[in-house]
């Protein structure tokens, strides 16, 4: 089998790896907003660090974010991104209140949307860490508004310090079967990515 | 790395991770900044500026994508201002970026590694730098007017300088 056929059946492997722990958090997603939100992986690839952010549409819109990094040697950022509507709606949604007017953010509102990132990253990273036999463990979540594109050139700094290729997980958000403009961006440090590579390669 | 625009062409382009480009009055050039850092050369005389997007400080030998590192991102964009008969001489810098956007501080504290690697290299290829504007723990948005030299800065919606 030639490299790039080899590459290809990695990542093949790899998105059956991730969708796993992807199906995981969905369920739990869907546990603690009652059924009204799930996840699907929609693609594993890989793509040039220039390519990345222009990929993703991220550029110099304004995003709310929940930020949580990966503790230890096997590391990495999951990064969950709202636009300033889904993400009121979702705090208001899960506070079981109007949607909030003023433009400053309440301590309760960026509870219910830290709360939700670590609902998410527990899940999935529970899941990643008994499908590749390794503790994966996050750290706090918190709130952050900012450019998405700003965010994520720190997130990908792991990875762009060994070669020019990112590995993207691309997750869709849908509520009642309708897409929501959310992303999950899961960075995975170098080591997080050999050790997942590692786990896949009985099966390639 | 694009061409120099024409006169007539009025465009801001966005400069990418590990991108150079160059660009001529009234042409401007953006980047959105996190831990990278911008690096905008102006030449006040021909009005005409050239931006780096560097990701990380040290290219550690490696030639494939100069823009990426900031030792080899200075040399290429001289080069490649040269390439359109700019001379060193009269050219100014500015920079921007190298911001901490994470709130847990590891040791990886790359945006710190990217401002001293850039003035380094500044100093290195003997570029005045007349004004920057780094560090913190939010994102910036530049844009170089290469109609006048200004850089301006956008920090995450907030406030804006003028550098």
């Amino acid at each position: 089998m030639n490299s790039t056929a080899t590459r290809s059946k990695k990542l093949e492997v790899l998105h059956e790896l991730l969708a796993a722990a992807t199906h995981e958090a969905s369920a739990s997603m869907s546990r603690w907003t009652n059924g009204l939100i799930s996840l699907s992986l929609d693609e594993v690839r890989e793509l040039p660090l220039e390519e990345v952010a222009a990929e993703l549409e991220l550029h110099d819109e304004l995003l709310t974010m929940v930020v949580l990094s990966l503790e230890g040697p096997l590391g990495g950022e999951m990064i969950l991104t709202f636009d300033e509507q889904n993400a009121r709606q979702l705090a208001a949604s899960l506070l079981n209140r109007p949607v909030n007017q003023d433009p400053e953010w309440t301590e309760l509102e960026k509870s219910a949307l830290t709360e939700t990132g670590n609902i998410l990253a527990c899940a999935y990273m529970s899941a990643l860490s008994r499908l590749i036999g390794e503790d994966l463990i996050p750290t706090a979540p918190y709130f952050l508004q900012d450019y998405g594109a700003s965010v994520l050139q720190q997130a990908l700094l792991p990875q762009a310090m060994a070669g020019d290729q990112i590995l993207l997980c691309r997750t869709g958000f849908h509520r009642h079967g309708e897409n929501l403009n959310w992303r999950v961006l899961f960075v995975p440090n170098h080591a997080l990515r050999e050790g997942m590579e590692k786990a896949i390669r009985t099966a390639v | 790395m694009n061409a120099l625009a024409t006169e007539e062409e009025i465009f801001t382009a966005t400069v990418g991770m590990g991108q150079i480009v160059t660009a001529r009055k009234p042409g401007q050039l953006s980047a959105v900044l996190g831990s990278c850092v911008g690096i905008a050369l102006y030449h006040p005389r021909l009005e005409v500026g050239g931006l780096a997007h560097v990701v990380l400080p040290h290219s550690n030998g490696r030639l494939d994508n100069p823009g990426k590192f900031a030792d080899t991102a200075v040399p290429a964009l001289l080069q490649e201002l040269q390439k359109h008969g700019i001379p060193q001489a009269g050219l100014v810098a500015k920079i921007a970026g190298g911001a901490c956007m994470f709130q847990m501080r590891g040791p990886l504290q790359i945006g710190e590694a990217n401002i001293q690697a850039v003035r380094q290299a500044l100093t290195q290829a003997n570029i005045r730098l007349a004004a920057q504007h780094v560090g913190g723990t939010a994102g910036r948005r530049i844009i170089l007017d290469c109609a006048n030299g200004t850089l301006r800065v956008e920090i995450a919606g907030r406030t804006v300088e003028i550098l």
